[in-house]
């Protein structure tokens, strides 16, 4: 009788088992089935940027070719590594900030506090591209429009806002039990040393998290790229040349290449999520365990 | 009403800028005028000095510049550019006339940077009040080095605020001030105010609550349809990243590594590529068409109207929207999810609960507590979400000719369309000021009424 | 102990008055006797720089240096398109180039942020007298000349010329009936071509801004209808989204409506068979009318903040020369505008090079550029879109050209 019971019981979670693989592996093919047709286009032959087939034709490697051969038109290495500098540089400033902010909300108490945090939601509700020329005016006015200086402008621009999205951050500092702040203090650490010696290396899953989100904003603006770099070609970044390749007198000729980039930005975004996948999982939920 | 509470000072200290001016000895006194004299008297030279500098160098700039901004603020420049023809060179010559725009940037930037001064005197008072009454009663007065020493342990919060609020000030706050005077000027390209303008004070938003105007009339339209979007954006995606985020960490599942591999990837790839590449997809000759009428689904010259139809429009936004979003929620609510406690679901289920009646009962009025911040922070993103429904629908379909706005434009993007492309400014920073407006005060009393603002520490 | 704080203070005034007054001191660039420095800042298209094309930009301003010894000039160059290239300048015309080249329908939102400098005198001569008066037509404002062109911009016909003949492609409903034609038709600088040919105007003469726009009454809506018509023939295909170029690619289409720059392309495709044609005429309500295309020029601009305005000016019209213009055309296939060139037999044997030129002198119209054109693109383009999803038939046609020719005379407000 028993054994009868644990055999349905088997055989019933052995079904929900299956019907969930089931509903993951279509819901996971409807996920990944445009990035697989984003890859297929940078592998096809055809040129233009309309296909009347739904799969290419012929499949070849002269996009990526073409990307880092002809650098008359666009530059395609040069706006990577350009792009790429601005992106490690902004992101390093960026967790700062916000490692700094959440920890400072979190945890230390001050007559500011609250205004701050009332202060950070509003700002984040205005349309931020109002505000482009403005920008554009002040970093003028400090002299960071010109030659190199300009990826130094878009470095700080990046990083800038970056102290207004301290909540999960701190919400994150806020799981941190304050018995050990306090423990800590007894001992007679200041709270320098709180944050640099204990409070930093358990935030490890936040610093990757906020590494990640800083270290993709780079590549995907352009609107504000664009008015700051102007017609400093040397200087402009990837998305400015991605979007250079769907004018109309390049796009027949490059929309594939169009596809290749995208596909070479997405490796290093792909693989840092991938590296973080093991921390995300087990530290964003909670810090100290036990 | 719950908002205009009165104010608690949790932070109460006897050096105040008011106390100072009454009480203060001389060269308290003295220190209204000359910031830092009453430091310097109490032997705290370099912080005294530090200040004197601030204050020289402020009035220097106003002397040089900033009082010469600040007079033109009010007419906003009316010098244009001047012509002359040089009969040698056989050339035109200008001199650069006033440029409005610079001058209101100058000048506001005059006015934050007074503002910031101000601060920074009253600052130096209580500093100097505080020096005067620890002398006066015998107690250290901090010197240079232990002054920063502070810095690392009880004024952490200075050393550590400033940079980030420096920053966020000079390229958040700034240019936002400067984008809300522009709502009460005429900058715009009508009437050729591009150049040279002035202020017109209230006549924009006059023209806007005008529904017999185009403007009026669409305003209020865009404005619905932003809400709805907004809602059904914000909660399709945090329903369906739950969903599929617990389907994922249940423990009959293999692979989670995969499977969240799967989904995030698409994040991977930079929105607009992926967007754009979606709408070409779902243009009448598009792939997707394509690919449906081989199949046979679909009659062999028709299309399904993705974006051709206003109301199948906004559903494929909404749809596409579910795929651009999901990864993202994946990935903050995955910790959350995991961090449920084990006991409540083992209760439930020995209760005989099936995972629907778990789902309704435990996790999402879990997860709404501790995610509330979250779910309006989205919320209000995905009402400036400008990047899913500029690159993906561009706003079409139009219905009415007349308008400036499409069916599926939201207040950001026909507030883009207005400003880049017809180059009405003012108009669209009255647009961003309403949407402000309506934004900040749901916001705010959600934010402030929730059980998580309230209960702060209660975790 | 106050003596010294007060003493401290009064140095410490004095060194910053003394840092202000020195700083003020420095920045002018010095004249000297015989030559003079001279630096521009000269903006083109990536285009026109490479190397691919043999750098025509560095090497016309090297040959300009050489020709005026009187200058010591120091060249820069900055990358911008024609199209952007008024955004930028208006943006900030301090921090801009002293010479750039600009496509001449932005011509107002330069002069809106007074960007654009005139040419006069012995220049304006010299440009007048190498260029047909259409040409300058495009880039003269309230009697002024604000540029120096050196091509023209428009768009015109590519066929496939074993489909059609001659004689063929200067109907299109002949066209129709012989093999599939694609056209633009959800584009706006396009679809008026059908309009303007069954005398639909823009700001009167193109220039009267007070005029207003005139696409409405029996014309327009004859139009309308003979467009909805037009997207159900078989033989009719909308080009969107390079639907055209690839239907040439693979034989599905035998004829396209594009400009310059697809020539290549499409030399490469259709090889020996490539022809190129300025627009035929449509047969409305059996009578003919010719389709007008939007007809414009690129110029070369100066800045009004150029420090060496005689420098800036004579640069600009050097680029435009004839020199200057056929070496851009060896180099990097532009077509030139300049009279001289176009009566040579080595440039007008070029089929693209007359079918552009037909186009801009017989079957096109100057594209208005005063401020209110600005409104004229979106409620054409929302015209085709409408037609091409259905929502615009026969029964609202009347109903929906006005909607459209209201919606071009108003501003949105």
């Amino acid at each position: 009788m028993a054994g009868q019971k644990m055999h349905s019981a088997k055989r019933k979670r052995f079904i929900n088992n299956s019907i969930v693989h089931v509903i993951l592996a279509i819901l996971a093919v409807i996920w990944v089935f445009p990035i697989v047709w984003v890859v297929l286009t940078s592998f096809r032959a055809e040129k233009g940027s309309y296909v009347s087939t739904f799969l290419p034709q012929s499949y070849t490697l002269d996009n990526y070719v073409k990307l880092f051969t002809d650098t008359t038109i666009l530059n395609f290495p040069q706006m990577f590594l350009n792009t790429l500098l601005i992106a490690i540089c902004s992101c390093i400033l960026s967790t700062f900030y916000v490692l700094a902010v959440s920890y400072c909300l979190s945890r230390l108490r001050f007559k500011l506090r609250k205004p701050y945090m009332n202060m950070a939601m509003i700002l984040g509700l205005f349309p931020g591209f109002m505000s482009m020329i403005a920008v554009y005016f002040i970093l003028k006015a400090i002299g960071l429009t010109e030659g190199n200086l300009i990826k130094l402008a878009l470095i700080l621009v990046y990083s800038g806002g970056a102290a207004l999205s301290f909540q999960i951050a701190k919400g994150f500092f806020d799981t941190i039990p304050i018995a050990v702040d306090e423990a800590a203090l007894l001992d007679g650490c200041t709270r320098w040393q709180i944050f640099t010696k204990i409070t930093l290396p358990l935030s490890k899953p936040i610093v990757i998290y906020t590494t990640l989100t800083a270290f993709m904003s780079p590549w995907l603006d352009f609107i504000f790229a664009k008015v700051i770099c102007r017609a400093n070609s040397d200087q402009y970044t990837i998305a400015i040349g991605l979007w250079k390749m769907l004018e109309k007198e390049y796009i027949d000729n490059w929309y594939t290449c169009f596809a290749a980039g995208a596909v070479l930005i997405s490796i290093p975004i792909a693989a840092l999520f991938l590296y973080m996948q093991r921390y995300y999982v087990d530290g964003l939920s909670g810090a100290v365990k036990g | 009403m719950g908002i205009f509470k009165k104010r608690v000072n949790d932070f109460p200290t006897p050096y105040t800028c008011t106390r100072a001016i009454r009480e203060g000895g001389l060269e308290t006194k003295l220190s209204m005028l000359l910031m830092g004299f009453g430091n310097i008297v109490h032997g705290q030279r370099i912080k005294g000095l530090l200040y004197l500098a601030l204050e020289v160098i402020y009035v220097v700039f106003m002397v040089v510049n900033g009082i010469g901004f600040l007079g033109m603020l009010p007419s906003l420049g009316s010098v244009p550019q001047e012509e002359v023809w040089d009969e040698a060179k056989q050339v035109y010559m200008y001199t650069k006339g006033d440029q409005s725009i610079l001058i209101l940037l100058y000048g506001v930037a005059t006015v934050f940077v007074t503002v910031l001064m101000f601060l920074a005197w009253r600052g130096a008072l209580r500093s100097a009040y505080k020096a005067e009454c620890l002398a006066k009663e015998g107690r250290h007065v901090n010197n240079f080095v232990e002054d920063l020493k502070s810095l690392l342990h009880e004024n952490l919060h200075r050393l550590l605020m400033t940079p980030p609020v420096f920053f966020i000030f000079a390229f958040t706050v700034l240019p936002l001030i400067f984008m809300i005077c522009m709502a009460f000027t005429n900058y715009s390209k009508i009437d050729n105010h591009l150049m040279l303008f002035d202020w017109v004070g209230l006549d924009n938003f006059a023209a806007l609550f005008d529904s017999s105007s185009i403007l009026g009339s669409t305003f209020w339209s865009v404005l619905g349809w932003t809400l709805v979007w907004a809602f059904f954006a914000t909660f399709s995606n945090y329903i369906f990243g739950m969903i599929i985020s617990l389907m994922i960490n249940r423990k009959g599942t293999r692979a989670k590594g995969f499977w969240r591999f799967c989904f995030v990837l698409s994040c991977a790839v930079p929105m607009f590529v992926s967007l754009l590449i979606m709408r070409t997809m779902l243009q009448p000759e598009g792939a997707i068409n394509v690919l449906l009428r081989n199949l046979g689904l679909i009659a062999s010259d028709a299309s399904l109207p993705f974006f051709t139809d206003p109301t199948w429009a906004r559903v494929t936004v909404i749809i596409i929207n579910v795929w651009v979003g999901v990864p993202y929620t994946l990935l903050q609510l995955t910790g959350v999810l995991q961090n449920i406690p084990e006991e409540l679901y083992e209760a439930a289920r020995v209760d005989g609960a099936n995972a629907v009646q778990i789902f309704f009962k435990i996790t999402l009025p879990y997860m709404l507590y501790v995610t509330t911040p979250y779910l309006i922070t989205t919320f209000t993103g995905n009402v400036n979400n400008f990047n899913v429904i500029y690159l993906l629908s561009g706003g079409d379909p139009v219905t009415d000719l007349a308008s400036t706005a499409g069916k599926t434009d939201l207040l950001v993007t026909w507030l883009y369309k207005l400003t880049i492309d017809k180059q009405y400014y003012n108009i669209g920073a009255v647009i961003g000021i309403l949407t402000f407006v309506i934004l900040a005060i749901g916001a705010l009393i959600t934010y402030r009424n929730s059980k998580s603002y309230k209960e702060e520490g209660g975790f | 102990m106050k003596k010294r704080a007060v003493a401290v203070l009064l140095a410490g005034v004095m060194t910053l008055g003394l840092a202000a007054t020195g700083l003020t001191g420095c920045g002018n660039d010095s004249a000297e006797g015989g030559t003079e420095n001279v630096r521009l800042m000269v903006w083109s298209p990536q285009n026109d720089q490479s190397k691919d094309n043999g750098e025509w930009l560095q090497t016309m301003c090297n040959n300009f240096a050489e020709e005026h010894p009187e200058w010591n000039i120091t060249f820069v160059y900055g990358v911008a398109d024609e199209a952007s290239a008024a955004g930028q300048v208006a943006q900030d015309p301090e921090a801009s180039a002293d010479v750039f080249m600009f496509a001449n329908d932005t011509l107002t939102t330069m002069t809106d942020a007074n960007a654009l400098a005139k040419f006069g005198g012995k220049y304006r001569e010299e440009i007048e007298a190498t260029n047909t008066q259409e040409v300058l037509d495009s880039l003269i404002m309230d009697g002024d000349l604000y540029g120096v062109p050196f091509t023209t911009n428009t768009w015109f016909m590519y066929y496939d010329k074993s489909v059609f003949s001659e004689e063929d492609v200067k109907n299109l409903d002949t066209m129709l009936e012989k093999g599939v034609v694609s056209f633009p038709f959800v584009n706006s600088w396009y679809l008026p071509a059908f309009y303007i040919g069954n005398g639909c105007t823009l700001f009167g003469d193109g220039t009267d801004e007070s005029a207003g726009v005139d696409f409405g009454g029996q014309n327009a809506v004859d139009v309308t209808n003979y467009l909805i018509d037009l997207e159900q023939n078989e033989n009719f295909k909308i080009d969107d989204l390079g639907s055209g170029i690839a239907g040439l690619r693979d034989g599905s289409i035998n004829a396209m409506f594009t400009g310059s720059w697809d020539a290549n392309s499409i030399k490469e495709i259709l090889g020996d068979n490539m022809g190129v044609a300025s627009l035929p005429t449509f047969t409305l309500n059996g009578e003919e009318h010719q389709m007008k295309a939007y007809a414009g020029s690129k110029a070369i601009g100066v800045n009004p903040n150029s420090k060496n305005m005689e420098a800036a000016i004579a640069l600009a019209v050097y680029l435009g020369s004839a020199e200057s213009q056929k070496a851009h055309y060896e180099m990097c296939g532009t077509i030139p505008c300049n009279t001289e060139l176009l009566a040579d037999e080595s440039i007008s044997s070029d089929p693209v090079v007359t079918a552009q030129n037909d186009t801009f002198n017989n079957t096109s119209i100057l594209q208005p550029f005063v401020s209110k054109m600005n409104n004229c693109w979106t409620p054409v383009e929302n015209l085709g879109k409408g037609i091409r999803n259905g929502s615009i038939t026969h029964d609202n046609a009347q109903e929906q050209t006005e909607g459209m020719n209201e919606a071009m005379n108003s501003d949105g407000i």
